[in-house]
């Protein structure tokens, strides 16, 4: 294979490109899913509210024959499992781990199902083009850099704007600190009058919210198709980058780009290795994505302190049960 | 009550579908047990489930979410399967014992990794199970399109494994299923000595309720973390090299319908009773045999019974929130 198809400088600037159109969708769940774990949920479901979001944002956009309608429907499939995950987290007060989990199943099996049913078993049916990048006059046109970062479909204009927006509402507004306080002392917080299971609420829909986004960009924005278990374990690293970015959504993202990165570069070790007969090992490639993922999830955790982690993350609050030191 | 709301949600959405819910029960019941080659299949599709699912039993007690069962089973069926391909053991009576201990040390050491991150590192073993069943999938997809490819076969799987290591039927008249059943049936009951009555099983239980207290009372967390996950690894790669050897007879990418998922339900459905265990996994066998069925005589998508096995798994948790207020 020729490597320089790879790493060469004619390759440099798509690869970037690809890094944070692949850095996207993960970055929103991730970016979503700090902010719920900053309320002390630890939602495990986000590969659900992912792939959920993924098929309803493919059947908006696909019946609907525009694009944009698979925007809000992708949001509202990921607001769905996030409602799911609510009401069992913090009404039904049942093990959030197993409860999560469960959800994952579920969403699983059940866009498979809804998917097999709507469009029998092939999987490469009903394609459509995905959105067009929109060039941003002027700014797209310095070399390099604009090609980089200015050349990106509107899905991923938006996704910045919204990933600047949590953090903004995480660290600079007052619902910000709300949230803070119940995922850290949730007995004081309640005591001061905050809404220790409302403040969770809005905290769990968000990360659905963010997630089901992560599902539409990677099906209306990049793919313009659905299949079984399309996210492909990306909710997953997306729980794995909040640790990495030590819960603070801006660091979240670097560890997105960084995955994006490693993506980018694996598909196109892929595409140059030449299919099935080749030498090359191109599955080590492919489990690359995975492996830097638990490589700086190691790193993270390594480090001696876990600064940012909130203290009652994954505990449930019972009001009035329990008075924490 | 969650068996009457799982089956009651299925019969919803089989309606929705436009099939007829009580003539597909039907069908699934007499499809799994209306004859002994019925009988016979379902007790196959148990073997891996019992043994995996005994498994997460053990480490579930202790509290450690092993979610990685799926890529502890492929990396078991994959050393184990390339040690039947590789090593000329002529003698039967030598040959699966080495194969099966092969199988199972590998699928320990899957687990292994998970356990030494989290001690060494505090790496959530959530995430980090999760995410090794992704490169023990790929380590395995190279495999057998490389170096274990059978050079005449059309797709990429191993050859078949010599005889002196497959798993022959149970000598009984009516029943085909291969001896794997007759391990699965013993370790239930070893199991359950270790998790109910051993010392060992006493600490690994108060080490779940209260990690600290079991501290304090003398449980090493460290080694503790270790063994549980190293032996709900090694049960789970025991199942991987069972299935080579009795069903499969052969590596292939899609040797696994999800087993290592699948058995977290079946652990959870069991209230992690060992013995609970093989009821569940009769249960869900069947239930996955009756997806078949009903794909066949009513068209309706055989991951359904996923949907249902989800369900069941969240209406599971409500049952006991409702016992334990």
């Amino acid at each position: 294979m020729d490597w320089s198809d790879v790493f060469g400088g004619a390759a440099l600037i798509p690869l970037l490109n690809a890094a944070i159109r692949l850095a996207i969708p993960t970055g929103l769940a991730a970016v979503g899913e700090s902010f719920c774990q900053k309320s002390g949920v630890l939602n495990l479901s986000v590969e659900g509210m992912m792939l959920t979001g993924a098929l309803t944002a493919y059947l908006g956009a696909y019946y609907s024959g525009s694009l944009w309608v698979g925007v809000p429907a992708g949001i509202g499939g990921g607001l769905l499992v996030g409602v799911l995950m609510a009401l069992f987290t913090l009404k039904f007060k049942t093990e959030q781990v197993i409860n999560g989990i469960a959800l994952v199943l579920l969403a699983q099996a059940a866009t498979s199902f809804t998917f097999e049913e709507l469009f029998g078993d092939l999987t490469l049916t009903g394609r459509f083009e995905p959105m067009k990048n929109w060039e941003i006059p002027g700014l797209s046109s310095i070399p390099g850099v604009g090609t980089v970062l200015f050349n990106q479909s509107p899905l991923v204009y938006l996704s910045v704007v919204l990933i600047f927006a949590i953090w903004y509402l995480l660290n600079r507004t007052m619902f910000g600190l709300a949230v803070k306080a119940v995922g850290d002392r949730p007995a004081a917080a309640d005591a001061a009058g905050i809404s220790v299971t409302r403040t969770r609420w809005v905290a769990i829909l968000v990360s659905g919210a963010m997630s089901g986004l992560g599902g539409v960009v990677l099906v209306v924005g990049q793919l313009g198709m659905f299949m079984q278990n399309v996210t492909a374990g990306r909710g997953w690293v997306a729980i794995a980058l909040v640790i990495f970015g030590r819960w603070k959504p801006l660091r979240v993202m670097a560890g997105a780009l960084l995955f994006g990165l490693t993506d980018a570069i694996q598909l196109r070790i892929q595409a140059a290795s030449g299919g099935i007969e080749s030498n090359v090992p191109f599955e080590l490639f492919q489990a690359m994505p995975y492996l830097v993922t638990i490589a700086v999830v190691v790193f993270a955790s390594a480090r001696a302190r876990r600064s940012g982690e909130p203290e009652a993350l994954g505990r449930p609050f019972f009001k009035g049960a329990q008075i924490e030191a | 009550m969650a068996v009457t709301g799982a089956l009651v949600t299925g019969g919803i959405l089989l309606v929705l579908v436009g099939a007829n819910p009580v003539d597909a029960y039907v069908e699934m019941v007499k499809g799994t047990f209306g004859s002994w080659f019925d009988v016979s299949l379902v007790l196959t599709e148990m073997v891996p489930l019992v043994i995996i699912g005994l498994g997460l039993v053990i480490a579930f007690k202790a509290r450690i979410w092993n979610i990685g069962a799926e890529g502890q089973f492929m990396f078991g069926a994959l050393v184990g399967g390339a040690f039947a391909l590789r090593v000329p053991l002529q003698n039967q009576f030598l040959a699966i014992p080495a194969v099966l201990l092969v199988g199972a040390l590998a699928g320990a050491l899957w687990g292994l990794l998970v356990a030494a991150a989290r001690v060494r590192w505090r790496v959530n073993e959530v995430i980090s199970s999760l995410l090794l069943n992704y490169v023990a999938l790929f380590v395995f997809a190279y495999a057998v399109r490389k170096p274990l490819r059978d050079p005449g076969g059309f797709k990429p799987t191993s050859e078949r494994v010599p005889d002196q290591f497959v798993l022959g039927d149970v000598p009984v008249d009516e029943i085909r299923v291969h001896v794997g059943i007759v391990v699965a049936l013993l370790l239930v009951p070893l199991v359950g000595f270790l998790v109910n009555r051993s010392p060992f099983g006493m600490r690994a239980t108060m080490f779940g309720m209260n990690p600290e207290a079991a501290q304090a009372a003398g449980v090493n967390a460290s080694k503790m973390t270790l063994r549980i996950m190293m032996l709900s690894g090694a049960l789970a790669g025991l199942a991987g090299i069972i299935q080579v050897l009795g069903s499969e007879l052969r590596l292939s990418n899609n040797m696994s319908t999800g087993y290592g998922f699948t058995a977290i339900v079946v652990a959870l459905i069991a209230r992690l009773r060992p013995f609970g265990v093989l009821l569940a996994a009769a249960f869900l066998g069947a239930l996955t045999l009756g997806g078949d069925v009903i794909q066949r005589t009513q068209q309706v998508p055989r991951v359904l019974t996923m949907v249902i096995q989800a369900i069941f798994v969240l209406f599971l948790l409500l049952a006991d929130r409702r016992r334990s207020n």
